[in-house]
């Protein structure tokens, strides 16, 4: 199902989110946004520095306690022991705590949850994070101590690492819900959940102009939410000059002859809004919805998205 | 001669029936607007608390807002089905929509604080995904098994087979050529190298050959088993040819303590991994009611589960191998240690979490 204001929001945005609807325990669809690749990678980084950070400073604390040299063998299996513990129980640690968040989830504003829109199990955020291990991180530590290839020749197994490493770090943009492998098995999704405020109400309480329901049957939804967003905007030059414009077409489609001032043209709209979203949300309430200013006169469903 | 359109939504109250287009301003009065103006409030609470929530816990909530919270949150729900169908208002839909998502996630979030967490899935769900794949895991063993003795047999009458089942990375200088002194003097006892240099072992044993075969046994589950079966045979040659090789030396015995130290921990995480690819197979070969994905996607938390416990035996089988084998010149208390570590892990998967589950 395509709501009305998905589509404005991607007529706005100039692009598609995808959008995956859960269903509450409630029996309620809730439409929830994919996270952007690009955004789980600035996530990832972020959290990358944070638990590389934390590694370092253990490390080097536990070194210079210890007494131990630099490069030592020893050195080398404590960081890869306490990079073990650090990077899984801060990633599980802050899942748990933060509701599936990590804080640079948590900066860039995305959030882990059920795929099918139940609780978050903590055993789904325990194997979606140690997942990370067999993808990423173990093959990456064979590669790493065992990556000099004595001969100069092709080292398969070595090959077979990297495509293998390859294969998990593609499986986000191979699959519709961009789900990772971790995500793949423990059954989540990562979602984007933007914050958004609550704004007054665009509407006039006071008419001064009054439209037919032939002129107000000239647009639909659609239409109506991009005004909406137009007169939600800040008022500078540029977007004056865009209401401006704006006015005058609607003038010409709804046959408005009477000229509107300088000075009324935000009043006008700001009631041919008013009037609009009246008429369009009184033809909704008996079934006769007005997806766009294509639609039928109200009778005929909106054309499939 | 017709209505005027914006006096359509008035409400059919006392003053309604609309002041008349005549007296130039009527009053407008949007079902929507009202419908906003007496919920409003509950909005803003929810989202207050909600917020709250998310930055500090929900146990910093008193109780009383403890029990607000899902009530709004449901308050919230019903606002959002009926806006849905009589709100044109764009910024009010998303708004509720995004407020319902967030207080969706803090009234259902995990409730676990991360120690309940951890205790959860290794306590229960860890043992209990493992007991769920016993015959699964009771496959890849005899795999192995099979895998040994083929090795075993081959390597016995014709030791240049040593060579094609071992990689030279792995046989690390053993070899049809190596001497019965060599291999007692130079791997079995092996003169311990002290803690520097035994834990400093661990690296290298940890990030090794077996761990990365073992990774590609689940992971190649998905091509429904089979490569998972031919890896984890081929994981057992070399173990049978160096049986073999110990075993024309007359070392047989005294190389099983050397191996079973961490060997018993070890082959556990790599069956445990070839179980989990198993589980990956079969769940894929036999969708049953569902499409082969949604099946995947149903049990892959069961092989995830089985993985995890892998990663930790494997962990736990470097740490053995690096810190105690060489510390440990005995082999029966080599055998002692192993198959003791061996019957604990055992204990675990078969009893943990037993009787809280049913």
């Amino acid at each position: 199902m395509t709501l009305a204001h998905d589509r404005t929001s991607d007529f706005l945005e100039g692009g598609r989110r995808e959008r995956r609807q859960i269903v509450t325990p409630e029996g309620v669809p809730l439409s929830v946004e994919l996270a952007d690749h690009g955004e789980r990678l600035v996530a990832f980084a972020i959290d990358l520095f944070i638990w590389l950070v934390m590694i370092i400073v253990l490390l080097v604390a536990l070194v210079s306690a210890l007494g131990l040299s630099r490069g030592s063998l020893l050195a080398v299996s404590l960081g890869l022991f306490i990079g073990f513990m650090v990077r899984n129980l801060y990633f599980v640690g802050f899942e748990l705590a933060w509701r599936g968040s990590t804080p640079g989830k948590r900066l860039v504003g995305l959030r882990v949850i059920d795929r099918a829109g139940g609780p978050l199990q903590p055993s789904a955020i325990v194997a979606r994070n140690l997942t990370r291990e067999i993808e990423t991180f173990l093959p990456l530590g064979v590669l790493l101590t065992t990556g000099k290839s004595a001969t100069g020749t092709v080292d398969w197994s070595n090959l077979g690492i990297a495509l293998w490493m390859l294969l998990f770090a593609a499986l986000p943009f191979i699959n519709r819900d961009r789900m990772r492998g971790g995500d793949l098995l423990a059954g989540t999704l990562v979602i984007s959940l933007p914050k958004r405020v609550l704004l007054a109400d665009l509407v006039e309480r006071k008419a001064q102009f009054s439209f037919t329901a032939a002129q107000l049957r000239a647009y639909g939804a659609f239409e109506l939410q991009v005004l909406e967003e137009l007169l939600r905007r800040p008022a500078t030059p540029d977007s004056m000059r865009l209401i401006t414009e704006v006015c005058d077409k609607i003038c010409r489609r709804i046959d408005w002859t009477t000229p509107i001032a300088a000075a009324d043209i935000l009043p006008f709209l700001r009631e041919f809004y008013t009037a609009e979203r009246a008429f369009l949300e009184h033809e909704q309430l008996f079934g006769k919805a007005r997806a766009d200013k294509h639609a039928g006169r109200g009778d005929r469903p909106a054309p499939p998205q | 001669m017709s209505m005027p359109a914006a006096t359509i939504d008035a409400p059919p109250a006392p003053a309604a029936p609309a002041a008349p287009a005549a007296a130039g301003r009527p009053e407008i009065v949007l079902k929507s607007s009202e419908f906003r103006k007496g919920r409003a409030e509950g909005w803003l609470e929810l989202e207050r608390l909600v917020t709250r929530v998310e930055r500090q816990g929900i146990r910093r909530l008193s109780l009383d807002e403890l029990q607000r919270l899902p009530m709004l949150y449901r308050a919230a729900l019903s606002s959002l089905s009926v806006a849905r169908t009589i709100v044109l208002d764009r910024n009010l839909l998303l708004y509720l929509e995004t407020l319902s998502v967030r207080a969706f996630l803090a009234v259902y979030g995990p409730r676990a604080n991360p120690i309940t967490g951890l205790r959860t899935f290794f306590g229960q769900e860890l043992p209990a995904a493992v007991r769920s794949a016993r015959w699964h895991i009771l496959i890849a063993a005899l795999t192995l098994f099979l895998g040994v003795v083929v090795g075993f047999m081959l390597t016995v009458q014709d030791e240049t087979w040593f060579n094609s089942f071992v990689p030279s990375g792995l046989a690390g200088g053993r070899g049809p050529s190596s001497t019965r002194a060599d291999l007692y003097n130079n791997e079995i006892f092996a003169p311990w190298p002290g803690w520097v240099e035994s834990f400093g072992l661990f690296a290298g044993v940890l990030f090794n050959h077996n761990t990365l075969v073992g990774i590609l046994t689940f992971g190649l589950g998905m091509g429904i088993g089979i490569p998972t079966i031919m890896l984890t045979l081929y994981q057992g040659l070399p173990l049978g040819a160096f049986i073999a090789l110990h075993y024309n030396r007359d070392l047989t015995i005294d190389f099983l303590g050397w191996l079973s130290i961490h060997g018993v921990t070890e082959l556990g995480g790599l069956i445990l991994f070839a179980a989990g690819g198993l589980v990956i197979a079969e769940k894929m070969l036999f969708p049953g009611r569902y499409s082969r994905l949604e099946n995947l996607a149903m049990h892959g938390r069961l092989a995830g589960q089985m993985a995890v416990g892998a990663v930790i035996m494997l962990f736990a089988a470097a740490f053995l191998e690096g810190g105690f084998r060489q510390l440990v010149a005995s082999t029966p208390l080599r055998f002692a240690i192993g198959f003791g570590v061996g019957a604990l892990w055992l204990a675990y998967f078969s009893l943990a979490g037993r009787s809280i589950r049913r």
